[in-house]
């Protein structure tokens, strides 16, 4: 197997909790930058160059989505594609470059009701100015029996990890977006069969993915069909699939089950704190400011339209930029330092 | 040509820059039949390069199988990160891609001898009286698994009954098969015991104890 090694350096799990948080007196920072994808770390780009102290606390998933994708082929810059890992770690490269600290802490609880704001993780307490959500969003699971009991066992919503283990096999995917014929291309490399499992009559996925699907002699199509159950034993042996028009159901035999069926934003923990729309995405203005005064959010956590890496890092340099504004607004009154 | 480039060199040496103290890495290779010994040698060799604190140590796996027996090591290519004492933190499989954290993850912790787990993780671990052997399996490409990893090598440090093994699920697809991985990572506890996905650190504590209670039995 011809193989390019890569080495990723991401920030590993508790190992770095940021200088001082755990004492009594936290330290106040200007920023604290909530979700470390493409929205939060193009933030702390932005951030760090207006030489305000920031930290980005990264959580679970350093990088964000695209850590988990082969190839990012449409973000501006890199004609070749680049794989999402590395882009991923050119981001966090560049914004520790221009001094924000990236930890991997995820944060569990937010107090956005005084100022300085209160920002809790497993270990610590952050207090901050200002604050930036950036916590994206997280695939949506189908909700249909089997698979959470599969998960780990058959049920995937990672091709990148998990490919490797369907060699020669036969997988489902569910979803018709960019993600799950992307993600289903992918696998193609793998599985000796793709069936895409979509319950629609055609593919929302952009022409350039239709049109490479298509071709691909190991990608088969089953239209107007959602998944009613994930079949198994000690793994998945298929799943049971339901014609929406014809009411009919019918069982589809694979190792395996890969289910891209769209993201929910990661908001739970913002509830009540700043305003949500019906679908728990944060509401924003242009200027992505949020409800509150002095947070504002960016990428996937307020996009339920879009959703791209691009969009992802250009709403973050808004945010950033507005949060030195919004800081710089506060001071100017009292500052009594002579500009450096 | 070198595997590490000049970016991720200086990187890696900032993460290793103040190491609390001495750390061998132990790698066992052979020349044949071993799909990335050479590349894991070399990686070794690499890293050791960046830091004082580091030596790197190579034993052939067939000559020097008393050494291997010594250490447990079972497979190749390994990776035996031992500081002031070996607290049974092993690599299977060259720690490429997102592994690469781990293996650094574990230098730094196996220099400094303690871990980041909570105070309820530690009291529960020093009671553990019987051996624990913990298999995370993983693939280079998979972003959350250095986070098992990575909790189950504390738990190696913190506990002397304790080891754990990163295990790189494509480079040993026998054992892949054996443990039925289908999704990475996936945490096997003393063989009975399985976990999916990168949990957080109660619910492996429990899986851990439900191993140690199974067995009792
Ligand atoms: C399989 C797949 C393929 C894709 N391919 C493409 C593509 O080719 N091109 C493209 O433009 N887009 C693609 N996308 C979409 C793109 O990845 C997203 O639009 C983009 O990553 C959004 O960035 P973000 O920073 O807003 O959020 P995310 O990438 O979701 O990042 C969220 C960040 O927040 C962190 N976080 C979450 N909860 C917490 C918490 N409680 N505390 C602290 N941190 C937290 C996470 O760890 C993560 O770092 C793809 C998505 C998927 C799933």
């Amino acid at each position: 197997m011809p193989m390019k090694f890569q080495f990723t350096i991401t920030p590993t799990v508790g190992g770095e909790t940021a200088e001082g948080a755990a004492e009594e007196e936290v330290p106040v920072y200007d920023l604290v930058i909530i979700g470390g994808g493409a929205a939060g770390l193009t933030a702390a780009i932005y951030a760090g160059r207006a030489r305000l102290k920031t930290l980005v606390l990264a959580g679970p998933l350093p990088g964000g989505q695209p850590a988990n994708t082969d190839i990012v082929e449409n973000f501006p810059g890199f004609p070749e594609g680049i794989s999402g890992s590395e882009l991923t770690q050119r981001f966090r490269s560049q914004a520790e470059r221009f001094g924000a600290q990236v930890v991997l802490d995820a944060v569990t609880e937010v107090d956005f009701s005084a100022r300085p704001f209160t920002i809790r993780t497993y270990g610590a307490t952050y207090r901050a100015q200002a604050v930036i959500i950036a916590t994206g969003a997280v695939p949506r699971r189908l909700g249909v029996p089997g698979e959470a009991e599969f998960f780990g066992r058959g049920v995937s919503a990672c091709a990148t990890c998990d490919g490797f283990f369907y060699q020669d096999k036969k997988v489902v995917v569910v979803g018709g977006g960019d993600s799950a014929i992307a993600e289903g291309l992918f696998l193609t490399r793998f599985a000796r069969e793709v069936i895409v499992v979509h319950r629609r009559d055609r593919l929302r996925a952009a022409p350039l993915h239709q049109e490479r699907a298509f071709a691909n002699p190991k990608m088969h199509f089953v239209w107007d069909s959602v998944v009613e159950e994930i079949l198994g034993e000690q793994t998945v042996t298929g799943v049971r699939v339901r014609n929406v028009k014809t009411g009919e159901t019918s069982v589809i035999e694979a190792d395996g089950v890969f289910v891209y069926v769209g993201m929910e934003p990661k908001t739970e923990i913002f509830a009540g704190q700043v305003e949500l729309d019906e679908a728990g995405y944060i509401v924003t203005d242009k200027h992505q400011r949020t409800s509150t005064p002095g947070v504002f959010a960016a990428g996937d956590v307020q996009d339920p339209d879009y959703r791209q890496v691009v969009i992802a890092a250009g709403s973050g340099a808004v945010a950033a930029i507005e949060a030195e504004r919004f800081l710089a607004e506060e001071t100017r009154p009292t500052q009594t330092q002579p500009p450096v | 040509m070198p595997l590490l480039d000049k970016e991720t060199t200086e990187q890696v040496k900032r993460e290793l820059a103040d190491l609390a103290g001495p750390v061998r890495l132990v790698m066992f290779s052979q020349t044949f039949e071993c799909d990335y010994c050479a590349e894991t040698r070399q990686l070794v060799e690499e890293v050791a390069e960046l830091s004082d604190q580091l030596t790197a140590e190579i034993y052939n796996f067939v000559t020097d199988k008393e050494k291997a027996e010594e250490l447990g090591v079972d497979k190749i290519p390994a990776i035996a990160v031992i500081g002031a004492e070996d607290y049974g933190v092993r690599f299977y499989g060259i720690p490429s891609g997102y592994e690469f954290t781990s293996l650094l993850y574990a230098i730094r912790t196996v220099a400094a001898g303690k871990t980041e787990l909570s105070e309820e993780t530690l009291k529960t671990l020093a009671g553990v009286t019987e051996p624990v052997h913990m298999q995370v399996f993983v693939t280079p490409t998979c972003p959350y698994c250095p986070m098992a990893v990575v909790l189950a090598h504390q738990m190696a440090i913190a506990s002397p009954m304790v080891r754990a093994d990163m295990v790189e699920a494509m480079e040993f697809p026998h054992l892949a098969i054996k443990y039925q991985v289908m999704g990475v990572p996936r945490t096997v506890i003393n063989e009975t015991v399985h976990l999916e996905g990168a949990a957080p650190e109660p619910m492996v504590l429990e899986k851990l104890q439900e191993a140690l209670a199974g067995e009792q039995i």
